[in-house]
């Protein structure tokens, strides 16, 4: 018995350590040789920890196209792209449903400027407007008949007495629009200093612009990006090439260096909307991860002492139990590459509490099997035989509970269902297997008297 | 064992009457709000559709300031709460525009806002997140039923078991509606993990029940109930106690964020120990010894010859296939 005992105490000895290379990564192999490195806890955090943005962006049907899930993976194929010039590490861009669009941006520093980045639709159109020149902000109808003039703006030089209509009809005749764009880079123009948008049409493109051009000089050519006027500049001459600029409308280099990044990454082919926004500053996900750090090592000393007053020697058996049993639980979700997230840390403190259930319940019935008069060892084997029914039992609806929450759940709540479940089954192996194995072991170094003495103690 | 026995179950009816004083006046509190108008439940932007923003101003600002400056841009009711240093602001949906411009007033008023958290959901989802919270509600709810019924194979020790959890849920769906707390997606988390916890624990004692029945003592059921209830009693407490202390460090340490969702599983492991003790139990008795009395008057009107040669009635549904005419014949067959 005592060499068994021996044999499953090392067991547990390679699992612990086993528990700690996989959650910590203490040894890294580089090249051939292993590598200590500081310890650090391997571990995906959710947006609500490390800080981020979740949007959930909805295709619009328009007149012109309708939000099938074609649409909406073209759509998904641009914001990749718009995504990508953001600088984000690790997005996650999904479709959910027929047309939605799940994006993940983790550690996002400015997530309204990504926002508006990934929403707009930036469909860039060339416009014909003749001799009318707009005011920026002008904005087109969607059926493109009629332009809404904004808020104080002057209106188009009427030499009549009439009083300035705030809409005026003007059809919408497109030049060109920015799926001929070869590419697009912000600058500055060199007289006025101000930020402008370089861009270079594509070879077709360039000859309608040229031909255009030349043959309407000293009328408007309007720059409309949805529908929204963004300069109304006259033509001087003939511009061949198909090189040109974007002037006006711009307050700052950032505005024309986010407009570059939307026209080369294309317009999206469906106007789309964002219907959920979840984001959480960087600040509070650091507040938050501290907070619940220490919660947990609270949770854990309490849960802990309370085990070691009124257990004893039991108690401390299954205190290392159970911090075996968090190392365990660290390790399989950080195996799993499963995502931590502040209601997964509760569940993990959750299942610390019911993890100590397990103990509980084996440490009831061996007093029983003690108090009807057992030697420790006989009463040790009964009680455990006794105490698996039942906890397997009770882990049951918990973990009922969390498969429900894991299939209908989403984020943070399925990173509860996950901590929560792979707690309890964790929990089960700890309280059965190494409990019993450290029971055993103190029981075959001498100590039995005094994990029998747990049998004397709160007794009713 | 020691000589005076707590007699829990002698005293049931004040288990009763205590989970009657917890419930009835919350769900007073739910009708109460249902019928003003403001919801029976502080419902979320999760369910209802809105923004929700925590932020932190430079100077300090109340929550009538804040109200001031929200009421001009937001349609509707607004809620405005504050922490230590932080406001929470709660919204219907707001238009990106009014969104821009309540910002920027309120930090006109109040200097640089920080804003730790923002949460914009749409009408649509909301009603869907709805949706999907009722389902896993009911679909958590109907499978835990199947599984008390399946694991104790008779409709009596499942209808207690189900008692019980009916009065975890009310309790604590009366206690959010009274402090108004909010309930959002993370509130079903608190409620499943509820009905899993207690129904764990119901189980445990029944358990216990059922082990002791199988020893077939000649002990009157109650006795007996109260007995496997008493013997329980250190496992139930002590686990319900260490999960209560580490939940509790969440509640107070863990942070403003998940405070309302520690709230949630302290209150529900709290009353599904309670109930499970004190109410559980107790409805296994008084159902069983309804069903002996009605048995034992109608067993006298057929056959006098066997009728009170037991003087503590036996229970009827006492054994580990507990059914109206199994105990019956287990019974004469153990004489």
């Amino acid at each position: 018995m005592g060499s068994r005992v021996g044999v499953r105490l090392l067991l547990i000895l390679v699992l612990l350590l086993a528990a700690v290379q996989v959650a910590f990564r203490p040894l890294a192999i580089v090249g051939r040789a292993p590598v200590g490195q500081p310890l650090q806890l391997r571990m995906n955090l959710g947006l609500d920890l490390q800080g981020g943005s979740l949007l959930v962006l909805e295709g619009q049907d328009t007149p012109a196209a309708r939000a099938t899930p074609e649409a909406v993976d073209a759509a998904m194929r641009v914001i990749e792209r718009r995504v990508d010039q953001l600088g984000v590490v690790e997005p996650t861009i999904q479709r959910q449903g027929a047309n939605r669009i799940l994006i993940e941006l983790p550690g996002i520093a400015d997530p309204q400027r990504a926002i508006a980045l990934i929403g707009k639709t930036a469909l860039l159109e060339f416009v014909d407007t003749g001799t009318t020149q707009l005011p920026e902000g002008a904005t087109w109808s969607a059926d493109g008949r009629t332009v809404t003039l904004p808020e104080g703006a002057v209106a188009p030089s009427a030499p009549g007495a009439r009083p300035p209509a705030r809409t005026i009809a003007l059809e919408k005749k497109v030049v060109l629009t920015g799926a001929e764009l070869e590419t697009a880079q912000a600058g500055f123009d060199q007289q006025t200093a101000q930020p402008i948008v370089n861009f270079r049409l594509r070879s077709g493109g360039a000859r309608v612009f040229e031909e255009f051009t030349a043959a309407n000089v000293g009328r408007y050519l309007t720059i409309v990006l949805d529908n929204e006027v963004i300069s109304s500049p006259v033509i001087r001459d003939r511009i061949p090439g198909g090189q040109g600029q974007i002037s006006g409308g711009f307050r700052t280099i950032e505005e024309a260096r986010d407009l570059a990044v939307l026209l080369r990454g294309g317009a999206l082919p469906i106007p789309v909307q964002v219907v959920e926004n979840r984001t959480v500053g960087p600040q509070l996900g650091r507040d938050s991860i501290e907070a619940s750090l220490r919660a947990s090592w609270i949770a854990l000393a309490a849960v802990g002492l309370f085990m070691l007053l009124f257990y004893g020697l039991s108690g401390v058996l299954a205190d290392l139990a159970l911090a075996l049993y968090v190392l365990m639980v660290l390790a399989v979700l950080s195996g799993l590459g499963a995502t931590l997230t502040l209601p997964g840390i509760a569940g993990l403190v959750l299942s610390v509490g019911m993890a100590v259930d397990a103990n509980v319940i084996i440490f009831e019935k061996l007093k029983e099997e003690l108090r009807a008069g057992k030697s420790l060892r006989m009463a040790v084997g009964a009680g455990w035989n006794r105490a698996i029914q039942t906890i397997v039992d009770s882990n049951v609806t918990t973990l009922i509970a969390t498969a429900v929450l894991f299939l209908l759940g989403s984020g943070p709540i399925r990173g509860f269902a996950v901590t929560l479940s792979i707690g309890v089954l964790v929990s089960m192996f700890t309280a059965i297997v190494v409990t019993r194995a450290l029971v055993d072991g103190a029981a075959a170094v001498g100590l039995g008297p005094q994990v029998a003495r747990v049998a004397g103690r709160a007794s009713r | 064992m020691t000589p005076r026995v707590w007699d829990i179950i002698g005293r049931r009816g004040w288990g009763y009457a205590l989970s009657a004083l917890v419930i009835l006046p919350g769900v007073a509190a739910l009708i109460y709000y249902s019928a003003s108008g403001q919801g029976a439940l502080n419902w979320g932007v999760d369910f209802t559709g809105g923004s929700y923003f925590q932020i932190r101003t430079e100077r300090p600002a109340t929550t009538g300031q804040v109200r001031a400056v929200v009421n001009r841009f937001a349609t509707g009711q607004s809620t405005i709460q504050r922490s230590e240093q932080d406001i929470f602001i709660r919204t219907r949906p707001l238009a990106p525009q009014a969104r821009e411009g309540l910002l920027a007033a309120l930090r006109s008023e109040f200097g640089t806002v920080a804003i730790l958290r923002e949460d914009e959901v749409g009408p649509k989802i909301g009603q869907e997140l709805r949706n999907v919270a009722i389902l896993a509600v009911v679909i958590g709810l109907a499978l835990q039923v199947v599984y008390i019924s399946f694991r104790f194979k008779g409709l009596r020790y499942a209808l207690a078991a189900d008692a019980a959890l009916l009065h975890d849920l009310l309790v604590v769906l009366g206690i959010f509606a009274i402090t108004r707390k909010e309930v959002n997606s993370a509130f079903v988390a608190v409620l499943l993990t509820v009905v899993g916890y207690s129904i764990n624990d119901t189980i445990v004692v029944f358990d216990r029940i059922r082990e002791n029945l199988a020893l077939r003592t000649r002990e009157a059921f109650d006795r007996l109930v109260n007995r496997s209830l008493l013997e329980a009693l250190v496992r139930s407490i002590n686990t319900s106690l260490t999960t209560i202390l580490a939940i509790a460090a969440v509640f107070f340490f863990g942070g403003v964020t998940i405070r309302d969702f520690a709230f949630g599983l302290l209150v529900g492991i709290f009353v599904g120990t309670y109930s499970s003790i004190f109410n559980a139990s107790a409805l296994l008795v008084d159902w069983t010894l309804w069903a002996d009395r009605r048995a034992g008057r109608a067993r006298a009107a057929q056959d006098v010859e066997t009728g009170g040669a037991t003087p503590a009635p036996v229970p009827a549904g006492a054994g580990p296939l507990p059914g109206e005419g199994g105990g019956r014949r287990r019974r004469s067959r153990r004489r």
